[in-house]
């Protein structure tokens, strides 16, 4: 989402080769009310900053992460936090480590046993 | 949307928001609002850039 019109963001999905796939929504903020609310209103400029935030079907907040205007984000790393927090929604006892990529991979059941123990429980599996 | 500032932080509620859309994969005009992702418990990923026909 941007601060771009509708109409914009139709005009530039049927322009552009890189979004040909692109299959989810696009949404309008041309007044920068959600961008004022995430706090990825740029004050000097007007625009939004590449802000990333993943909300559970609860409407908790549970990632946020914001690059200035000149860096990409990692669309891996974003899927892997989509899959950690699917997991753990299922898990509320896991976490999931440092490094974790996807279901299957060791994770982590916190506990007194695990201080101090965290590379014999990572060995696991 | 009026609450302000500078309080979001991850593990507390989202702030509820409500856009027009256009669907690429429809290739239809829409609205979509947080509350509405909820009621069909979904997963939402915002994904804020500075504006269209720039790099993402």
């Amino acid at each position: 989402m941007s601060r771009d019109t509708k109409f914009v963001h139709l005009a530039w999905q049927r322009d552009e080769k890189a979004l040909a796939n692109v299959r989810y929504l696009m949404g309008s903020d041309p007044t920068g009310a959600a961008c004022h609310a995430y706090n990825v209103l740029d004050e000097a400029t007007g625009l939004a900053l590449r802000g990333t935030y993943i909300i559970s079907p609860q409407g908790v907040l549970l990632n946020s992460e914001m690059n200035f205007y000149n860096l990409g984000r990692n669309i891996d790393e974003l899927i892997r936090k989509i899959r950690a927090n699917i997991l753990l929604a299922g898990s509320p006892a896991e976490a999931v480590p440092a490094q974790w990529k996807r279901k299957g991979d060791v994770t982590l059941k916190p506990s007194i046993k695990m201080v101090g123990r965290v590379a014999e429980a990572m060995k696991k599996k | 949307m009026s609450e302000c500032c500078g309080s979001l932080r991850v593990g507390q509620k989202a702030p509820d928001f409500l856009l027009e859309t256009f669907d690429p994969a429809k290739q239809v005009f829409g609205e979509v609002s947080l509350k509405k992702l909820m009621a069909a418990k979904k997963w939402t990923v915002l994904f804020f850039y500075p504006a269209d026909f720039t790099f993402v």
